[in-house]
């Protein structure tokens, strides 16, 4: 028995030590990394009924991912562009969904780490208690709201602004709006947590010394909250681009989001081999572009999940 | 910059942010009381409390709450165990694998949850068929495979919360237990797990309200255990009805109920702790005057406050009914679409008669019968025929419209038959 296993059960006890590890090993092989590996090796072979699986024509294929790109074999174009499409609109709105709650949380963040008192404490609840609410109702809401008879049409059509009602959900302004709205908190809290620890003397520091307070959230607040708000950031875009819920019910008709994509593989068309090889493009995608980003703002992973 | 001109700013932005994070939340909540058979706030009907009775009888729902407490429960004890494994470990892990490690078990926050959901799915399927059993076997039971792939996530969340307290833990602690004779579980059981309980508490919290809401990796693995969130997406994905605004009302006064309550307690222990430190000598060494309960915690009287008003709109719902309104309201609406319909029958009229005119200039003299006037009246003159029409379909519309049996005023006056239609 090497060492460091000998030291464990010293420290633990046999039995506590095994329930330990034996747990730990459930969770880390047993639920993360082996079903991910299942689900590559899945991903590349061909959609057969049950009884022919690990016959002579379970082979590994590309034909999973080349049908992305291709599209179907003999097909009437040279790219699968409906899917293509799709797929990079996806990672596209995310961006822009994550930007967007960057942009409207971060001056909250600032706010409720900065400054004292009883009443950050009651913001803090009223932030929370949505993130309570179930995702599905939270769409749901906003779907009264955004609606052809909904709240925001009655409102601006009373005001005379339009006269006719303006089709949000078609425009997918509902579908953006709920996805910011699903993952404010995970974009603040990160950042609150960063902010707090910020010693308010360096910003009055840098207030005595003459900066603007433009200045001042630039050369000071920003560098310092950088782990809170790539943090923030990366949950916001995994999380939006992973989305499902969202984009089914204030997706408009039209416009399909790429998990609805892999969800009517496995459903619908019954491919689960088709939908695993999706899956796979759109998880190795996101984790890439994540690493891309934070090496462009040159972040740690370490700094991830502070 | 002016400085009040900031703060005033500043609490825009503020009452802005929180209106589009808790507007959408009251409004849906208000639109379980409105009559409507669409969920929406305006024009209001009436107030009503038929959603609720339709929520409670609706099987599928009150079904898709037992699996989803169930699997709840489930995820629970699985996750909180294995984030509690995992914190112990990582916080004695040999340090060239911590940073590995961290990652690995950190990962399934950040995978999306229709991955996980899929990657489950798929897993288990496959040990099914090494293991050789059927269909109907436990390891493609929806529960279990819900359970599991929530699991896979929650775990890391728990472990958040857990590590957070665990570093706090002083080591000397257990080894003290040892030295007196405790064996591990003992010490494990005795000093560790009461030094983490509120963080177990919180973590199990976390745990089942991530389980209830969870959508994303659920709709892969259910199987024939729909959970609430799963018969929710799907009845609003194929209609909306106010059902699902009760619904929601209740989840939010839930909610808040126990989010103020919470926030009571914790101010109460505050206040408690305070009132102790500023007690004078002889008032710790007699009776210590606690503050009364509601002195100075703002929350304890709201969550009285809200327990009243629930009391109150319960009591209204079971002695109020809203019959009389609503039947007001439908013959308001009724009046109204026969409004809109008599307004459509005379455009069209209008219409007609232009296309007339212009025919009649057109065509002259030498007009054809039109064989859709068949209102008894010759077809010589152009100007009559119009008015025969108008006869007709004040007709029509009368015969829709039992209400006023003659409102054609001057038409009918050319009509052989008017002088019956008057008795």
């Amino acid at each position: 028995m090497p060492q460091f296993l000998k030291d464990f059960f010293n420290r633990n006890g046999t039995g506590m030590g095994l329930a330990i590890l034996g747990l730990v090993l459930f969770w880390t092989i047993g639920l993360i990394i082996l079903p991910q590996l299942s689900m590559l090796d899945f991903s590349f072979r061909p959609n057969l009924p049950p009884p022919e699986i690990g016959g002579p024509k379970d082979v590994y294929t590309l034909e999973n991912y080349k049908y992305l790109i291709y599209g179907p074999e003999g097909g009437s174009q040279d790219y699968n562009t409906v899917d293509l499409r799709v797929f990079f609109r996806t990672l596209v709105a995310a961006v822009c969904v994550t930007i967007f709650n960057l942009i409207i949380c971060y001056p909250i963040a600032y706010y409720l780490g900065q400054s004292e008192g009883s009443h950050i404490r009651i913001f803090a609840i009223m932030l929370i208690i949505p993130y309570w609410i179930n995702e599905i109702l939270r769409a749901f809401a906003l779907r009264i709201i955004f609606g052809e008879t909904g709240v925001l049409n009655t409102l601006f059509m009373g005001m005379g602004i339009w006269d006719t009602p303006f089709d949000f959900i078609r425009n997918d302004i509902a579908l953006y709006a709920g996805l910011g709205y699903a993952y404010i908190l995970l974009m603040i809290f990160p950042m609150y947590n960063v902010i707090e620890s910020l010693d308010k003397n360096q910003i009055e520091a840098a207030r005595d010394l003459g900066a603007p307070w433009w200045r001042i959230h630039w050369r000071v607040v920003i560098p310092y909250a950088k782990p809170g708000i790539s943090s923030g950031c990366t949950m916001v875009f995994m999380l939006s681009a992973g989305a499902l819920a969202a984009p089914q019910i204030l997706g408009g008709p039209s416009s399909l989001w790429f998990t609805q994509l892999i969800y009517q593989q496995f459903n619908d068309n019954n491919d689960w081999p088709q939908g695993a090889a999706y899956a796979i493009v759109l998880l190795v995608t996101c984790i890439l572009f994540v690493l891309a980003v934070m090496r462009l703002f040159k972040v740690n992973m370490g700094d991830i999940g502070k | 910059m002016n400085n009040s001109f900031l703060r005033i700013s500043i609490w825009v932005y503020l009452a802005i942010f929180f209106l589009y994070l808790l507007g959408p939340l009251v409004i849906m909540s208000i639109t379980a009381f409105n009559s409507s058979g669409f969920p929406r706030m305006s024009p209001w009907e009436c107030l009503t409390f038929q959603w609720f009775g339709e929520l409670f009888q609706d099987q599928r729902i009150l079904n898709g709450i037992k699996n989803s407490l169930i699997i709840g429960l489930g995820t629970v004890v699985l996750s909180v165990a294995m984030g509690l494994a995992g914190a112990l470990m990582l916080t004695q892990i040999w340090p060239k694998l911590r940073a590995t490690y961290y990652t690995i078990i950190i990962a399934p926050i950040l995978i999306p949850g229709v991955v996980l959901g899929i990657s489950t799915l798929v897993f288990w399927d496959r040990i099914n068929r090494m293991l050789g059993l059927g269909a109907d076997s436990f390891l493609s039971n929806g529960i279990f495979l819900t359970v599991i792939g929530q699991s896979t996530f929650i775990a890391s969340y728990c472990m958040l919360v857990l590590v957070a307290r665990l570093q706090r833990y002083d080591i000397a602690l257990t080894e003290a237990a040892l030295d007196l004779g405790a064996s591990h579980a003992q010490a494990f059981r005795k000093i560790l797990l009461p030094f983490m309980r509120p963080a177990i508490a919180s973590a199990a919290v976390l745990a089942f309200l991530a389980s209830f809401e969870n959508y994303n990796t659920t709709t892969f693995t259910f199987g024939e255990y729909p959970t609430l969130t799963i018969e929710l997406a799907q009845k609003v994905r194929y209609g909306i009805t106010p059902a699902i605004s009760a619904l929601a009302f209740i989840i939010v006064a839930l909610t808040v109920f126990f989010a103020l309550l919470n926030e009571a307690k914790l101010k109460r222990q505050k206040l408690v702790a305070a009132a102790r430190k500023n007690a004078t000598v002889e008032e710790l060494a007699g009776k210590i005057k606690l503050p009364s309960f509601f002195a100075g915690n703002a929350a304890a009287v709201l969550v009285v406050v809200f327990a009243i008003a629930t009391i109150t709109v319960v009591g209204t719902a079971t002695a109020y009914d809203p019959g009389q309104c609503i039947a007001d309201v439908r013959e308001q609406k009724q009046l109204e679409a026969e409004q809109r319909i008599q307004q459509l029958r005379e455009q069209r009229e209008e219409r007609r008669k232009q296309r007339e005119a212009e025919e009649a200039e057109q065509g002259g003299a030498q007009s054809t019968p039109k064989p859709s006037n068949n209102s008894g009246f010759g077809n010589v003159f152009a100007p009559n025929s119009l008015g025969g029409d108008e006869s007709e379909s004040d007709d029509g519309s009368s015969e829709a419209d039992p209400a006023p049996s003659n409102n054609s005023g001057f038409g009918n006056v050319f009509d052989p038959n008017s002088l019956q239609n008057d008795d």
